[in-house]
């Protein structure tokens, strides 16, 4: 235990990182210089001893009430269900074939964001891109090369918030961010953040948030591939829909498939915590359309999200269809398990620190 | 130049250590050899001042023990030789020396040990005086600069007389002290360096040469009986016996003077200080039934006194003893008069503490000095190989730490090597641990290892360690931390600065090639590109066997002796966050190079451009880039 201020960085220390909990969204990363980054791992340098810590406050994990509203979106139609408060949903897919051949299923993120670049509704965006060396990590894109560069899922915690701070710091605004739940979370938390929490959060534009139901260790993972003398290197990583069980790691010449049962001790212990499967706090959520391969599902949340929808649908960037009811109570049936398993693990988590 | 090669007789201001070297060359030493070590250093560093003009030979060895055997060879040659170290020295020599005192030499040879009561500059305070007695050598005291001169110049007489090695034993107080001395004129050696082959300097039969030994023990201990280096002040019968040695015996002598005790107690201090002089002692003790001992570190006189008064029982009667044992005097530390007065103060119960005046002075000084704690020099290129450490173990997250070394680096303990060392113990071990680390994953360990050691220890007792690692396939990452001198000790040349003691130039050994040889992976970083090194560092730590980083970057002193530095450093301070979140006080508080200050009175950093030498790394650890450096 390192000594603790109870709004400071030793909380979250003691809190997330020493038990573990850390789901390297990267939103403590980059502010101050006692957190890295590095190679897949959110490491803490040394102790900053401040009595107000920013990390603490954006942490998505150093509190477990994932529940609680951060802020309230315009809601326009807003079944109780747990995929969350949303105006529309539906499916779609990038008009761009090599935009669909690039991204993850029907490519609609790869699309929206170069729409929104191509456009001047946002300056630049943080994403992920692919690794080199070392592990995936946050990379500002301004153009639709660096957006393909950096198209498809990782399945790792790869502290993409890390490069969104090092942006805000050097003064960039109109700001789109793309990335998973935990990561929509601590920008709803930079609402509340001092100093100048609100002023800050208007900067970021645009919010794309990523279905996901876990994201493994890096290192670990890495550790796995060498073990099967498989360059870390990959192209593109996915779970195709059941019965297959597996997870498949793309490169240039083909892919390898691990089972899952491999794969899911690698699963981010954080991750068990988590309430949210479809990034509740994003304007817009993407994942996968189980119903129609190929294609996106599509979420938009707030009236932001929708406008942009709204000019890439028009501008013919982006195709749609019509998202089922058998599909939503599907999507909705999955969202409630994980959020479920969450609340199951937060209390079994508080226990035992009891 | 140095004073010391006058030929003529002449009064002289003299360090202990400038002293000893006097001493050495008016004995007619004509071969000197040694190992850097504080408080040592600068008998050799004189003498090879000396050494062109008065036409002696001078080394720094690349150990002690290799500097005993070099100084050897001469007296087996029939030459005067004087080797010097610090205390630990005597350790690694002292496998050489059991031997050598059993097989006796020929031409004086003197080995100085320069002790370091309080370990000031050292890993330790060991007394290195108890080797005299293991190996059955004469032991020297000296107490002051004159003494120390004429101690050494009769040491290496002595030895030439009884044909054995002749210990003399140094504090820091002494071999650093200054004060007028008398040097003699300096003798005419032309002795040719010749072995005769008829001679022999063996060991066997092991038991004739040890009796052959004890017999020049004794011989020793009845010249010392006539010894002018012991002597008494006081009463005939006093009424407290303080038997001392050393620098000791000074503060004993201030502190009978300030209490007004000269009739009342007596001082015997002896310089021959083993084999001790019996009958001498036999008298003294018989003066006085309490006896008080005053000696620095060990309580070595006090327990062969103590014997030896067993032995005498019947002829002095029955003793009071105080000293170390009984808790009269301070069992480590080094001594001052302020121990002695206090001690004697009690026993005579004289009060002489004036608390009225303790409390002016502690309230006059209060602020005056600010906190001090163990700091590299600004510019110190540790500092960025520790920080690159810190970083590159952060990022490793597995738990890894340094196994640590000897020398400016060892403060790698401290906050300003950011603790990330966390074992230091003798010359070479760092790595020598590491190859024990480096086959414990059968145990289960996995906490990654880097071992740091500087370019003069390598050589020194790194290598036989980095042979072991290639041999046994250890697993050890080490990190040479090359600034390119023997800095802790004076800059001393080693085997990789391509000159000798005596300036002479001589062919580098190869350190990376050294490494390669025994089949390391090696590599050389600049420990000022603090996170360039720092991603080397993390991608040795995720391979395996034998891995040698060289963090090469001279010596911040040497630097500033040769041209200084490139940059002029300033803080903008509109744009330092001082103590707000994303900094607090990161450069002062966790780099904390001394050249970086704290401006209380507006909150923000700044630089000390007194202290700050112009280095510019601090520019790459502002969170804000706050701080800049431009050319000079």
């Amino acid at each position: 235990m390192v000594s603790e201020k109870p709004e400071g960085q030793g909380c979250l220390i003691n809190k997330v990182i020493a038990n573990g909990l850390c789901v390297r969204c990267g939103a403590c990363v980059g502010l101050c210089p006692y957190f890295n980054y590095y190679n897949g791992e959110v490491v803490v340098i040394d102790q900053c001893h401040s009595d107000n810590s920013r990390c603490l406050q954006l942490c998505p994990l150093a509190e477990y009430e994932a529940t609680t509203p951060l802020y309230q979106t315009k809601v326009k139609e807003a079944p109780d269900i747990a995929i969350g408060t949303l105006h529309e949903i539906f499916l779609a897919r990038a008009r761009d074939r090599e935009l669909r051949a690039k991204g993850q299923y029907g490519g609609a993120v790869s699309a929206l964001l170069i729409y929104a670049l191509e456009n001047g509704l946002i300056k630049g965006a943080v994403m992920t891109d692919k690794g080199d060396d070392l592990a995936p990590k946050g990379m500002l894109v301004r153009n639709r090369d660096q957006v393909i560069a950096c198209s498809g899922s990782r399945y790792s915690g790869s502290a993409a918030l890390s490069e969104l701070n090092m942006c805000l710091k050097t003064g960039m605004d109109q700001l789109g961010v793309v990335g998973l739940p935990c990561q929509m979370e601590a920008l709803a938390r930079m609402r509340r953040m001092i100093p100048n929490g609100v002023a800050i959060s208007q900067r970021i534009a645009l919010k794309i948030g990523l279905f996901c139901t876990w994201a493994i260790d890096y290192r670990g993972f890495s550790t796995l591939l060498n073990t099967r003398g498989i360059d870390i290197k990959a192209e593109g990583y996915d779970i195709p829909p059941p019965p297959a069980d597996v997870f498949r790691v793309k490169n240039k010449t083909g892919h390898d498939d691990f089972s899952l049962s491999d794969i899911r001790p690698l699963i981010q212990k954080g991750c068990s915590l988590c309430q949210d499967m479809t990034a509740q706090w994003a304007d817009i959520s993407i994942g996968t359309a189980e119903e129609k391969p190929g294609w996106n599902t599509i979420i938009v949340r707030t009236s932001v999200g929708a406008e942009i929808i709204r000019k890439a649908l028009a501008d013919n960037f982006l195709e749609r269809d019509h998202f089922s009811k058998k599909g939503l109570d599907h999507l909705n049936a999955a969202a409630a398990n994980k959020r479920l398993k969450g609340i199951k693990a937060k209390r079994d988590l508080d226990r035992s620190h009891q | 130049m140095t004073i010391i090669i006058k030929k003529k007789e002449s009064l002289e201001l003299l360090q202990g250590n400038e002293a000893i070297a006097r001493g050495a060359l008016e004995g007619g030493v004509r071969f000197c050899s040694g190992y850097p070590g504080n408080p040592s250093s600068e008998i050799i560093d004189t003498l090879a001042k000396a050494a062109h003009s008065l036409s002696i030979y001078v080394e720094w060895s690349v150990n002690e023990k290799v500097a005993l055997e070099a100084a050897t060879a001469a007296s087996f040659a029939g030459l005067r030789s004087i080797v010097c170290m610090k205390q630990n020295g005597v350790n690694v020599v002292s496998d050489f020396l059991t031997n050598l005192t059993l097989s006796g030499t020929k031409g004086g040879i003197v080995l100085v040990s320069c002790d370091d009561p309080s370990g000031i500059s050292s890993t330790n305070e060991e007394d290195a005086r108890p080797f005299a007695t293991l190996t059955d050598i004469p032991l020297l005291e000296p107490a002051t600069p004159q003494e120390a001169l004429e101690m050494t110049r009769w040491a290496v007489e002595l030895s030439e007389e009884i044909q054995n090695v002749v210990m003399l034993r140094s504090v820091s107080r002494l071999s650093h002290t200054r004060s007028n001395v008398h040097m003699k004129n300096l003798p005419d050696f032309n002795t040719k360096a010749c072995f005769d082959i008829s001679t022999a300097f063996h060991t066997f039969p092991v038991v004739d040469k040890h009796k052959a030994r004890d017999a020049k023990l004794v011989k020793a201990s009845q010249i010392f009986e006539e010894s002018p280096f012991n002597r008494y002040v006081g009463h005939s019968r006093p009424e407290l016996l303080v038997i001392t040695s050393g620098c000791a015996s000074n503060y004993v002598v201030d502190a009978v003077g300030i209490l007004g005790l000269k009739d009342r107690v007596g001082i015997l201090k002896l310089g021959t200080t083993s084999p001790l002089p019996v009958k001498l002692l036999t008298r003294y003790l018989s003066t006085c039934n309490r006896i008080l001992f005053a000696e620095e570190i060990d309580p070595f006189l006090e327990k062969e006194i103590k014997s030896l008064a067993g032995d005498l029982a019947k002829e002095i009667g029955l003793k009071e003893f105080m000293g170390k044992a009984s808790g009269h005097i301070p069992s480590c530390g080094e001594l001052s008069p302020g121990h002695l007065m206090e001690v004697l103060g009690n026993l005579f119960n004289i009060s002489w503490k004036k608390d009225e005046y303790r409390e002016k002075i502690s309230g006059l000084i209060k602020d005056a000095i600010p906190p001090r704690e163990f700091g590299f020099c600004p510019g110190c290129p540790h500092r960025g190989s520790y920080y690159a450490i810190k970083l590159a173990l952060a990022w490793d997250n597995r738990q890894g730490f340094v196994s640590g070394d000897i020398g400016c680096y060892t403060l790698g303990i401290w906050p300003t090597g950011f603790n990330q060392v966390k074992s230091v113990h003798a010359m070479g071990s760092g790595l020598g641990l590491a190859c024990g680390y480096g086959k414990l994953d059968q145990f289960g360990f996995d906490q990654p290892v880097i071992t740091v050691c500087g370019d003069s220890t390598f050589y020194h007792s790194g290598l036989p360690a980095m042979v072991n690692a290639t041999f046994n396939q250890a697993d050890v990452l080490l990190l040479i931390l090359d600034n390119s001198a023997t800095a802790m000790t004076g800059f001393q040349p080693h085997p990789g600065c391509g000159k000798t003691a005596m300036g002479n130039v001589t062919d580098v050994v190869d350190m990376e090639g050294l490494c390669r040889s025994m089949g390391a992976e090696v590599m050389v970083a600049d420990p000022y590109e603090m996170e360039k090194t720092a991603e080397i560092i993390y991608g040795l730590l995720q391979k395996r066997g034998q891995r040698v980083l060289i963090l090469r970057r001279k010596c911040a002193l040497v630097q500033g002796r040769e041209g200084g530095f490139p940059y002029k450093v300033e803080i903008d301070q509109d744009l330092c966050l001082g103590e707000e979140c994303g900094c607090n006080r990161y450069c002062t508080r966790i780099f904390r190079c001394s050249g970086l200050v704290w401006d209380n009175q507006v909150g923000k950093a700044c630089i000390d451009k007194i202290i700050c030498v112009g280095c510019g790394i601090c520019v790459d650890i502002c969170p804000q880039g706050a701080i800049n450096k431009t050319i000079k």
